[in-house]
């Protein structure tokens, strides 16, 4: 358990470094240039690593399923819904909202097992703290100093 | 009400993101998972970006090395992801991410680090995380 909550914490860093080095990739192209490098860097490095690691392995993908192609358009997804939501709202609610979701799609997936996943009991202490954390999350976002959630809107 | 509906939307894709590499690293190994969902997300976003054609490419020129190469984080980011969702589920996975994404964000803000405008630190960052963190040990229990 300490392991997962370890890895845990380190993808979420990594997403934070990411967020923010992406943004100033942003900033000088456009979100598809920017999209498209970030997903192209990634196929890079899993593909590198994935070889020294696996080795020829890597290739071995008698399972493969159709579904398991379309997977990768859920990061095209992700972009054009982060992207839209910015552009209609104020950055502090769409990222609010967009923390919040995760949380909330995170507890149904767990409750209802969707997509063969291994169910994990809902409880009420889940609910409870699943809403104990959104409450920190909008604490958090909405505590923020002024000047620069008007300034940058990305 | 569009922007809420994206926002929401935006957030459920990134749990399925999640989701649906833990799912096919059972199946064909979590290497194989990462590069093949950021292949196909590559050439979608590849298809895109020849048909919309937005921004300048100049532009990459300004630009540090270290910024053009985040994108090869997710290598780890998905490894570490998809293993630590079969180790603790997808609710305490993503909890415990966005706290630590969260806190480093705030960090980095706070002591402008990478060139981020300095913010201050105020109390409800503070309260904010304390929540956070008491929601996740009220999940386990």
């Amino acid at each position: 358990m300490i392991l997962g909550i370890m890895l845990a914490l380190i993808a979420g860093s990594l997403v934070s470094l990411q967020n923010i080095f992406n943004s100033k990739v942003n900033e000088y192209t456009g979100s598809w240039s920017t999209t498209t490098l970030v997903l192209g860097m990634g196929f890079v490095a899993s593909f590198v690593i994935g070889l020294m690691v696996e080795g020829t392995q890597l290739f071995a993908l008698q399972n493969l399923q159709v579904w398991h192609m379309l997977s990768g358009l859920t990061g095209v997804g992700v972009v054009i819904c982060l992207v839209q939501g910015m552009k209609r709202l104020n950055p502090t609610y769409s990222i609010a909202i967009v923390l919040t979701s995760q949380l909330v799609t995170a507890l149904m997936w767990d409750s209802f097992g969707w997509l063969g996943v291994e169910k994990i009991p809902f409880t009420l202490n889940k609910l409870l703290g699943v809403i104990v954390i959104v409450g920190g999350i909008l604490v958090f976002k909405f505590g923020e100093s002024k000047q620069r959630s008007v300034s940058s809107s990305k | 009400m569009r922007g809420i509906i994206f926002s929401i939307l935006g957030g459920a894709f990134i749990t399925l993101q999640g989701v649906a590499n833990a799912q096919i690293s059972q199946q064909l190994g979590t290497w194989q998972a990462a590069t093949l969902t950021q292949f196909t997300g590559f050439l979608m976003a590849l298809m895109i970006l020849l048909i919309v054609r937005d921004g300048n490419r100049q532009g990459f020129k300004q630009i540090k090395p270290l910024y053009l190469m985040s994108g090869s984080f997710a290598a780890i980011i998905i490894y570490s992801e998809v293993t630590a969702i079969h180790q603790i589920g997808i609710t305490f996975t993503i909890s415990a991410l966005l706290i630590a994404q969260l806190c480093l964000t705030f960090l980095i803000d706070t002591q402008g680090w990478f060139d981020v405008p300095k913010r201050k630190m105020n109390l409800p960052q503070f309260i904010g995380i304390a929540m956070m963190v008491a929601g996740v040990v009220i999940l386990k229990f």
